[in-house]
């Protein structure tokens, strides 16, 4: 079981990691926005389940049924962009060119 | 709690001349004694009774399905259109598909037969969490009450798949309530399935190893997994649907830059794992049903366990194999075609080992029996035709033709319901404390395997030869096919009628069951048919694997 | 409230925390396809969905975070007062509640304000107005579950202490997770290219 203070702690770290994506957003990097901003929920969603849900301490079953949604989840973003990435769109002789 | 348990002793030997019962008697023993009024049943937490609910319900709907079926098959008896318009043609095998797919196959054997059978094999008083169990077949007969709400409003008429654009913009029918039914029937599914999952890592009896699971359990267990992370996906994806239909989201429409083969994308993600879904739990029948009556431990039991694992997350990585010729990308159709010849592996593990259980062993052709043979070659001969299909450059010519039809149906029938069938016919003494009769359920059985056949191998040829599904009327070289498969059809009917009545009729005048008819080894033969209330007079403890049948000299 | 399934308290916990779990997972995939066309409508439909994201509230949409984030840090002193045996546990969940109900207002009055942009969209920026719709109001169905869960549970206060808590401890476990949601709808919807405006 945490100590209070560590959930202060956590409390205090994800509002430090909303004050630091919201300020990204107004920084020009590109691309690189989107990937800093999925970084920091990637993070914020961490905190959360290791401390406030006590993942941490938890056992090894709890831990793959918390990790197995988002695995198949993965296997369906993967597959279906493994279509996305290579798919060869060619316009039908009536429409116009993209 | 249970009250004192009449009929046969606990523990009895099976060699116990059992008594016969001429006239009809309603005092059922067991959890069927627990009360006679229908609101005992409909507010019971008896896991046992609410697998009885679930196997009247989805009963109902098998007949639905099947009189849908019927239709059809009367329908294509002659090449012209003359029973049926297309447009009611239509309607049919969609509700065909919808029901036999989410109001039967689905639940068929974890609902029904998961729900009486895992807290026994595994020497549990009741499922973890007994007021979901229930409040999950309320859920069921809701969702079947919207589609048959649909149903009476005129049916819908977009096949079991509801593809994009057609059911979102083109369709005329009642789309968006067979998605509310089979959106509300998904959740059923989910909290049959997490019951299951946490029954079996929490309330296994002491001694109880995963090794020491019959596979039954291990086959539920893992359909669980799946019905918990596949049947979310199909939940939201047919919502996007109702809600492009309404108010014109754009997900799946082109114009506002969605792409319709998004649909395809996520609704195969869950409906190529409900295949295993489907699979899964008869191969766990099989499994319990072939090494009884082989008198033979099962061959290899830990790669049995293996193979379910196997096919069941190898079922996640091949749904594009529905979409070789929708035009995704044919990079991803080779990745897609190559994981679908993976799911092979496994099924050919399981196909050796019941076969390699048989090897040597004293075999007594009961009915369950000749069911579990049956599920065997028809699973085999449903599997090997898959091969085919997973081949990139041979779909193209056989999608959507009758090839595709024959294959499922060897996979879904002649594999799910022949299991289903011995299932049933397998635990009917500890599900109802009576025998059934033998020999008319050795004549169905048989009835039911040349039924099938008749009707579906016929549909291998017409679909060699190039005759598309879905449409009600065919050129009239292909008539000598069909009309094979039609009577085909007529002899299956038959054959699912006569159970129906004689399992009916045993009820009330069958023998009754001694604890251990089959001399079987599973925890569930260790108590009385049927069992009490809270399962077992006292808690079982295990110290052996399962199969352990004497050996045969 | 029939647990004879159950050799010890022990067990019925470990069985609800691991039925929570496995929902959550469920959840997870519920979610899913929404991500997809997202993913999807963000990549093939750049500029439509930047240019939605400037019509967003931002303002009420970080403050709303912070509101959420703050809920998930009283559930949790709910859940630590709860196993402890102390009652504080009722403050803080009646708390918890009415930090939900906060957001949920706050979002309420960002609907009402996006309804008239909305009418004047069209093509993909409508696209992006649709999912933001369909996955924050989904968001919002769930946090309302939860709102009233909570507030069951604090209405029903007096049946939970140290020997039984895991009805909180579950409610909890639901709540981050409703949370963990939102972390990741905030800069999906919020912050595409907040720069260029």
């Amino acid at each position: 079981m945490e100590k209070p203070f560590t959930y202060f702690l956590t409390w205090l770290g994800l509002l430090a990691f909303l004050a630091l994506t919201c300020a990204s957003a107004y920084v020009p990097l590109g691309p690189w926005n989107t990937a800093i901003n999925m970084a920091i929920s990637c993070a914020k969603g961490l905190l959360v389940a290791l401390f406030f849900m006590h993942l941490k301490k938890s056992g090894a079953l709890l831990r793959i049924a918390a990790l197995t949604g988002l695995a198949f989840l993965g296997i369906l973003f993967v597959l279906s962009y493994a279509d996305y990435a290579t798919r060869d769109i060619s316009p039908a002789a009536w429409a116009a060119r993209p | 709690m249970s009250t004192p348990i009449e009929g046969p002793t606990p523990f009895a030997p099976q060699t116990s001349p059992p008594v016969p019962i001429r006239a009809p008697s309603p005092n059922w023993s067991g959890y069927l004694g627990e009360g006679y009024t229908l609101r005992s049943w409909l507010t019971t937490h008896d896991h046992k009774r609410i697998a009885v609910l679930y196997m009247v319900a989805i009963t109902v709907f098998f007949f639905v399905g099947g009189a849908a079926a019927t239709m059809m098959r009367l329908e294509l008896a002659t090449p012209a259109g003359d029973l049926v318009s297309a447009e009611t043609y239509n309607k049919l095998f969609t509700i065909h598909g919808v029901v036999m797919v989410w109001f039967f196959l689905i639940p068929s054997i974890p609902s029904v037969l998961g729900n009486f059978l895992v807290p026994l094999m595994i020497g549990a008083k009741d499922m973890a969490f007994p007021r979901l169990n229930l409040a999950s077949w309320y859920i069921y007969v809701l969702g079947g009450l919207f589609t048959a709400w649909a149903l009476i409003e005129g049916g819908v008429d977009t096949g079991w798949t509801f593809y994009t654009p057609y059911s979102t913009k083109f369709s005329d029918t009642n789309v968006v309530l067979v998605i509310l039914g089979v959106f509300i029937v998904g959740f059923s599914s989910i909290l049959t399935g997490l019951n299951i999952i946490v029954t079996t890592h929490k309330l296994r009896a002491p001694g109880l190893t995963w090794f020491r699971l019959p596979l039954f359990i291990w086959a539920n267990y893992a359909t669980s997994i799946i019905l918990l992370l596949a049947t979310p996906v199909l939940a939201m994806t047919l919502t996007l649907v109702a809600l492009e239909r309404m108010f014109g989201i754009g997900v799946f429409d082109p114009a506002l830059g969605g792409d319709p083969l998004l649909f395809q994308h996520l609704f195969w993600f869950y409906s190529h794992p409900a295949v295993y879904i489907m699979i899964l739990p008869a191969m766990g029948v099989a499994s319990e049903i072939i090494p009884c009556f082989a008198r033979r431990t099962v061959f290899g039991y830990r790669f049995m366990c293996y193979a379910i694992l196997g096919i069941a997350s190898i079922g996640f990585l091949v749904w594009g194999h529905h979409m070789f010729v929708s035009g995704q990308s044919m990079y991803a159709g080779i990745v897609f075609s190559m994981l679908s010849f993976l799911v092979a592996i496994p099924s050919a593990i399981k196909v050796f080992n019941w076969t390699a259980t048989l090897y040597k062993g004293s075999i007594l052709f009961t009915a369950p029996m000749l069911y579990a043979l049956g599920f065997v070659g028809l699973f085999t001969i449903g599997g090997m035709t898959g091969l085919f299909l997973a081949s990139l450059a041979l779909d193209v010519t056989l999608t959507d033709t009758y090839f595709v039809i024959a294959h499922f149906h060897y996979i879904m029938v002649g594999g799910s319901v022949m299991a289903y069938l011995g299932a049933i016919h397998f635990w009917w003494p500890k599900i109802s404390g009576r025998m059934y009769p033998e020999m008319l359920a050795r004549i169905a059985a048989l009835t039911i395997f040349f039924g099938f056949n008749m009707t579906f191998f016929p549909q291998y040829l017409l679909g060699w030869l190039g005759m598309p599904r879905r449409y009600h009327e065919y050129p009239p070289e292909f008539q000598l096919l069909n009309v094979f498969s039609s009577t085909g059809a007529a002899v299956l009917a038959v054959g699912y009628l006569l159970p129906l009545f004689y399992l009916g009729w045993s009820l009330f005048y069958g023998r009754r069951a001694p604890a251990n008819p089959w001399g079987a080894t599973g925890l569930e033969w260790q108590t009385d048919s049927p069992p009490p209330k809270h399962n077992f007079e006292a808690e079982p403890v295990v110290t052996r694997g399962p199969y352990e049948y004497d050996p045969v000299r | 409230m029939s647990t004879i399934q159950f050799d010890n308290p022990l067990e019925r916990r470990a069985a609800a925390s691991l039925g929570m779990w496995a929902f959550l997972a469920t959840e997870v995939m519920f979610f899913g396809p929404l991500f997809m066309g997202y993913v999807h409508g963000r990549i093939a439909q750049h500029a439509a969905f930047a240019e939605g994201s400037h019509h967003m509230h931002i303002v009420l949409g970080t403050l709303n975070t912070a509101i959420l984030l703050t809920s998930s840090f009283t559930m949790a002193l709910a859940v630590h007062a709860s196993q402890q045996g102390r009652s504080s546990f009722r403050t803080w969940l009646g708390l918890t509640a009415l930090l939900g109900l906060a957001f949920l207002g706050i979002k309420g009055s960002e609907y009402w304000m996006e309804a008239g942009e909305v009418s004047k969209a069209s093509g993909p920026v409508l696209k992006f107005y649709f999912l933001y719709f369909a996955m924050t109001g989904l968001h919002a169905v769930h946090l309302s579950i939860g709102v009233v869960l909570v507030g069951w549970l604090w209405r029903g206060a007096k049946l939970y202490g140290r020997d039984y808590y895991s009805p909180i401890e579950v409610a909890g476990l639901y709540w981050h997770f409703v949370d963990i949601v939102w972390v990741f709808l905030y800069p999906m919807f919020y912050l595409i290219e907040r720069y260029a405006k």
